[in-house]
């Protein structure tokens, strides 16, 4: 549901406060502090190293916040100077933890800390077999759907950190919860545009469990891999059209070009007719408008919830005349689920970019990766 | 009435977000080539498709609120106002979000398109008979109203309740056919639902001469020798079938069955059925054709809920007529 939130996104630059930062000493007043902020393509967070604690600052959890929130991770036994004292602190590394959302997943089990996590909202949602099998011994407890969490069980809980996501700026059980004492940190990588910004978000839990290093590791992994692969596609000889998103109440939903969905096309070497569009998250087209400018598409990529021909044309005829269709060049994330119905794309595509390229380069570009198996992506049967 | 039809329908044809100069709609219609392959698809697998559905929809529901009107002495009947559109959504609710219950060849049927017609018409015959019970205890205009409504919010409740217990995957099909379009219709689907209509609209026409007589009261028609148990079983078919199969395809459409009927009283200044159907029948089309081009902008990309355009034109007669209800007579 989040690549629906996402399409209501507005991003706030803040690279401006990023470079104003710089090589300056904090406001605090802690002048040998190495200060420079270490996060490189995600406009959401950064993260300030300091001798004995760090700080972490999330500037954009949500569509227009207007608030940046501020927080201070701490080891055992450290005293603050006073100026840090109004933000919320923690003692890391953390050792239990609540997290709000799927893609939250992957960066536990990439730090290995995923027997850290207590509680899920809606454990069905979760596919990977690790975290899966924690659930089924009944290690990690249920608190309610989506963004209706459980009160009562989160304080019963008792999280050394509660990891919250949210749509918008009304954030009512959060404050709750945390006048009732617990530590809620907001993760906005939702909110993120760019392929390696979404997958730089591990850092902000590696910050969490003292494993920065660790983190920045993991994300460098991510990161050579997925320019790898960028490079592999620039080989390619072919441009192919590509058409994405389906329709929903009468319209159309087709990434912006500046959007999420868009950059992998365009990083795939692929020739996404909407690429022109400014902006990010989604426009909203009508059915003539589509057809008319992508009836001789080459490939279509990711009908919305669709993983089958016979459903598309059951839920409406017309998308049987687009020549992707004709030539059943049509691939889905939406086909791959866990045990328990959750989608693997939703949890594993913001942390693992480099998986989602390079599907994108076999189905896109079969011969420059021959031997490649779709990771993430399946043809609609 | 009947040109004015005409001009609606291909006035429906040739606007949209993409423009197709009138030359190659004319062309592309009488059987020759639009300029572009694409356009071609447009006019004949949407456009046309859309706006049939829109004159099918439009003549059903407006009827089956006459219908209803008379059959209640009420004003304010109609198939969305009293809850058969909510019935035939608990129809077919049941039989999507329930279908992992059926054994798998019933299943298969019921998933079809027959079977979710076959459902959505029963669940709004069983709202209809509901009412019809209610009403005969309860003469009162504004309680049938009420009644109504609450028919509406509990059926909506037992959806809710449903749909708690069904998988993602039956959800998300129940929501997406909730939705309703006019807009996403097969030939095959337009067939039946032709056939679904004029069944109910021929149903209806037989009753024209009877229902006069209704208006006059049970009594009264009885005395004229009319079957009066016969006439309102045939009206309650019919309406159940056109809002039932109608529900089935379009989805729920807000206002057209309450606001038609009235529209067409005032313009002709009559109760007399024998023109007051044929009057409902397109105006009621003309309606939801003005409706549906209107909800498609002309050269603009936005598509406005079909919905949103038919209750901005209901809402404010439902209105009107709760006002003047005093001197309203039926």
């Amino acid at each position: 549901m989040k690549s629906f939130l996402s399409k209501y996104s507005l991003f706030l630059l803040l690279l401006f406060a990023v470079a104003c930062k710089k090589n300056e000493p904090d406001s605090s007043g802690i002048s040998e502090a190495k200060t420079q902020n270490s996060i490189r393509y995600a406009k959401g967070f950064e993260i300030y190293k300091y001798e004995n604690f760090s700080i972490v600052k999330v500037s954009n959890p949500w569509p227009e916040a207007n608030k940046t929130f501020t927080y201070v991770l701490h080891k055992k036994g450290v005293s603050l100077p006073d100026s840090l004292k109004n933000y919320t602190s923690l003692q890391v590394p953390v050792k239990s933890i609540v997290v709000t959302s799927t893609t939250h997943i992957p960066s536990l089990e990439m730090l290995g800390v995923e027997n850290t996590l207590l509680g899920f909202p809606d454990t069905n949602l979760i596919s990977s077999e690790k975290t899966r099998k924690l659930i089924d011994t009944g290690k990690v407890t249920e608190i309610g759907a989506n963004q209706s969490l459980n009160t009562e069980r989160l304080i019963d809980l008792d999280p050394d950190v509660l990891v919250g996501y949210s749509s918008g700026s009304d954030t009512k059980t959060y404050d709750n919860l945390q006048k009732s004492g617990l530590k809620v940190f907001f993760n906005g990588d939702w909110m993120e545009e760019s392929p390696l910004g979404k997958a730089e978000w591990i850092k902000f839990f590696g910050a969490l469990y003292g494993m920065d290093e660790k983190a920045d590791l993991l994300f460098t992994e991510v990161e050579t891999a997925y320019k790898e692969a960028t490079e592999l596609a620039k080989k390619a000889k072919t441009k192919p059209t590509v058409l994405s998103g389906a329709i929903y109440k009468e319209q159309w939903y087709m990434p912006r070009g500046n959007s999420w969905a868009a950059s992998f096309l365009k990083d795939a070497n692929a020739a996404y007719l909407w690429a022109d569009s400014e902006g990010t998250g989604s426009l909203a087209l009508s059915f003539e408008t589509v057809m008319e400018k992508a009836e001789n598409v080459d490939f279509w990529i990711g009908p919305a919830q669709f993983t089958t021909f016979k459903e598309m044309v059951e839920s409406n005829p017309n998308y049987a005349h687009f020549k992707a269709f004709k030539d059943k060049n049509i691939y889905s994330f939406s086909s791959k689920k866990g045990k328990t119905g959750g989608i693997l794309y939703y949890e594993l595509a913001s942390n693992r970019p480099d998986l989602i390229l390079k599907d994108l380069i076999r189905i896109l570009h079969p011969e420059l990766l021959p031997d490649y198996e779709l990771y993430i992506f399946e043809k609609l049967k | 009435m009947l040109v004015c039809l005409a001009v609606c329908f291909l006035l429906n044809i040739s606007l949209g977000s993409v423009h197709i100069p009138v030359g190659d709609i004319a062309s592309s219609l009488s059987g020759g080539q639009a300029g572009k392959n694409s356009w071609e698809i447009i006019i004949w697998n949407y456009r046309l498709p859309k706006a049939i559905t829109a004159i099918l929809v439009g003549m059903g529901l407006s009827i089956s609120g006459l219908l209803m009107q008379t059959l209640f002495r009420n004003p304010l009947a109609g198939p969305y106002v009293l809850g058969l559109s909510s019935g035939a959504s608990l129809g077919v609710a049941f039989i999507i979000l329930g279908s992992g219950l059926l054994p798998s060849f019933l299943s298969v049927f019921f998933l079809s398109s027959y079977g979710i017609v076959l459902a959505s018409c029963l669940g709004s015959l069983m709202v209809l008979l509901a009412v019809l019970v209610v009403s005969q205890r309860l003469r009162d205009t504004m309680a049938i109203l009420i009644v109504g409504l609450m028919f509406g919010s509990f059926t909506s409740a037992i959806i809710g309740v449903l749909s708690y217990f069904s998988t993602a995957e039956e959800l998300q099909k129940f929501t997406f056919w909730s939705l309703g379009s006019l807009g996403n219709l097969s030939w095959t689907n337009i067939l039946i639902l032709s056939v679904c209509c004029l069944i109910g609209l021929l149903l209806s026409a037989l009753c024209i001469k009877p229902l006069n007589a209704l208006l006059l009261g049970e009594r009264y028609a009885k005395s004229l020798g009319i079957n009066f148990k016969k006439t309102r079983l045939i009206i309650i078919i019919a309406t159940s079938l056109l809002a039932g199969s109608i529900t089935a395809f379009a989805g729920p459409i807000a206002f057209i069955g309450l606001a038609v009927p009235h529209i067409s009283k005032m313009v002709f200044q009559t109760s007399s059925h024998y023109i007051l159907f044929w009057g409902t029948l397109l105006f009621g089309a003309i309606i939801l054709l003005v409706c549906d081009t209107v909800s498609q902008m002309p050269g603009n990309d936005f598509t406005l809920p079909i919905n949103a355009i038919t209750s901005i034109v209901g809402a404010p007669i439902v209105v009107w007529l709760l006002v003047r209800k005093r001197k309203f007579m039926i």
